[in-house]
């Protein structure tokens, strides 16, 4: 019962992840690979916050968003000069210095070793400190940022940036500001990340530069494309089906050292599918009158 | 000295898988990820063939750089044609062959594991003093060949009749059709060409240094990054970018940390984006726009 608490958990912090990536890649037609950077500064200013100076959620989490917030901004400043390939490298890049700077800053980050212990999240006394309860709590979050995101993508500032993916210049003579589209939606798109960040430092309470590699950023990247990039219905189902593929291969008997390969291996084919897939129909926009 | 010569050996190597990437990129407008795979696959079927079948180096060889280039031969004509055919976007294709390089590099950790390889069957010697600076008789080959390499392709590009093809398709498609030159055949040779030099470049760097199933990502990134600083343009500001970059990274390593070796390539990158976004040559790709 407890491992099925701990595989929802997963799926609910994937959840908030592939969703808030879905405003970038999926809504602004920017593909971005720094992703799981915006997690780690998450999960690192928490922790950072609460092991060194005692500060409880109420603190850590609008720091954190703001950290991360702060940093996606200037990323999305420079980024935003370059479309398609070279947006991809960029952000790439950015991931690797995010990651070799939490991994090689040893006097802060810790480096290799990570940071142990961190406490579990304490709201007006009551500590989440098991399974259900962190479930329930996580679950709430999923539940307000699934409603935040529904919200500003049905909004004009949303429709601005389906708009863009299709058209940019024509978006453009429309006199909407693409530019700041897209920095405002990467800004938003990497404070959601550092929530994700949050929730799970404080649930696994030990968190190395490992969890927050570019095959982590791929990972997030390829739960969107396969979902669909902006459906947030069906990100949530390719979110459990991707984060409970392990589980699955490992219920039917397959040995371990060859199911981890075989994971990567049914989602490389997974996206070369979905892309058949996309050729197959025709893009159409679609905006609801309201 | 040391440096300056580690400095040149490396911008060689760099600029070779350059170019190969470079050959591809250009006639087919997308980032080849899944070049990365025919990195690995030279250095890992020269070791196939010398190693476990017994045959000997000179012989197996040619063989992995011919088994390399038909399975790149194979992906194209199975994924990419279709796809191509099918009108999709630059992005459809680069996560294609994002999929393509996951599904192949988790075949190649399956077949041979994840830990590091080597096909040296000779002994490793002391290496000959040349101006203060060891220099061992496989780099001295590395050296030679790469060299060769690159005056060969240069030289194929400009005279031949294939080679003028690839131009001729890389800087207007329609027109070329018009003339009579066949653009699938076009794409496939630059495939041929590009798939051969790079499994080379494997091989040429798993003589000299061992091999991993991954260590084609980081080659090419590297080999991306400095085709973004030199810039699409003639050969001469490509080698100038990957100078810049082999000279950023070995003397980062040198006064910082070799710990910061990656996350300078990328820094460098992103000054270059942002301030000189078409590199060095200055030519416009449609990629960046300010």
């Amino acid at each position: 019962m407890d491992y099925i608490l701990h595989l929802a958990i997963l799926v609910a912090i994937y959840t908030i992840l592939s969703q808030s990536l879905s405003i970038v890649a999926g809504y602004s037609g920017q593909l971005s690979l720094a992703h799981a950077g915006f997690y780690g500064i998450g999960a690192y200013t928490t922790a950072l916050l609460s092991v060194n100076f005692g500060l409880s959620v109420f603190f850590t989490l609008p720091l954190a968003m703001l950290l991360s917030g702060i940093i996606a901004f200037i990323v999305s400043k420079i980024a935003v000069k370059t479309v398609d390939d070279y947006y991809i490298i960029i952000t790439l890049g950015i991931q690797v210095v995010i990651f070799s700077i939490l991994n090689n800053w040893q006097e802060v980050t810790r480096g290799p070793l990570g940071i142990p212990a961190i406490p579990s999240i304490k709201i007006f006394g009551f500590a989440f400190d098991s399974k259900l309860s962190f479930l329930v709590l996580s679950v709430f979050i999923v539940a307000i940022i699934w409603y935040l995101i529904n919200n500003l993508v049905k909004s004009p500032f949303g429709r601005v940036l389906k708009a863009l993916s299709e058209d940019e210049i024509f978006t453009k003579s429309l006199g909407k500001n693409v530019y700041q589209a897209k920095i405002v939606s990467f800004t938003i798109s990497g404070m959601l990340a550092s929530v994700a960040g949050v929730l799970y430092a404080h649930y696994i309470s030990y968190i190395d530069p490992t969890s927050f590699t570019i095959d982590e950023s791929i990972f997030i990247l390829s739960i969107v494309i396969i979902g669909g990039m902006r459906n947030l219905k069906t990100i949530f189902l390719a979110t459990v089906f991707l984060v409970l593929l392990p589980e699955a291969l490992r219920f039917i008997g397959m040995p371990s050292n060859i199911a981890a390969n075989m994971r990567q291996i049914i989602y490389g084919i997974a996206l070369i599918l979905v892309i058949f897939q996309y050729g197959n129909r025709k893009n159409k926009l679609k905006m609801k009158r309201t | 000295m040391d440096l300056i010569f580690n400095i040149f050996y490396y911008s060689l190597l760099l600029f070779l898988l350059n170019k190969s990437f470079q050959i591809i990129y250009t006639v087919n407008k997308f980032f080849h990820i899944a070049h990365a795979i025919t990195i690995t696959f030279g250095a890992y079927f020269t070791y196939l063939f010398s190693i476990l079948l017994g045959f000997s180096t000179l012989l197996s060889i040619p063989l992995a750089i011919v088994a390399s280039t038909i399975i790149n031969i194979i992906i194209y004509q199975i994924i990419y044609n279709p796809l191509e055919n099918k009108k999709t976007q630059n992005w459809q294709l680069l996560v294609a062959s994002l999929g393509v390089y996951i599904i192949l590099q988790n075949l190649v950790s399956m077949c041979f594991g994840d830990d590091t390889k080597s096909f040296r069957t000779w002994k490793v010697k002391g290496g000959h003093q040349l101006l203060e600076t060891y220099i061992t008789d496989v780099q001295i080959i590395v050296i030679i060949v790469s060299v060769g390499l690159l005056i060969f392709s240069y030289l194929f590009i400009e005279k031949t009749n294939i080679g003028k093809q690839l131009k001729a398709v890389s800087s207007n498609p329609s027109l070329s059709d018009i003339f009579g030159i066949s653009t699938n055949k076009a794409i496939l040779y630059s495939f041929v060409l590009g798939s051969a030099l790079a499994s080379v470049a494997g091989i040429l760097i798993a003589a000299d240094m061992d091999m991993t199933p991954t260590m084609g990502f980081n080659w090419l990134l590297f080999a991306v990054v400095a085709m973004i600083i030199g810039g699409m343009g003639k050969m001469r500001y490509l080698f100038l970018g990957t100078l810049l970059l082999a000279t950023a990274q070995y003397l980062s390593a040198y006064y910082l940390d070799s710990k910061w070796m990656n996350a300078t390539a990328y820094i460098i990158l992103i000054v270059f984006l942002f301030f000189k976004p078409y590199g060095f040559s200055g030519k416009k790709l449609k990629k960046a726009e300010l």
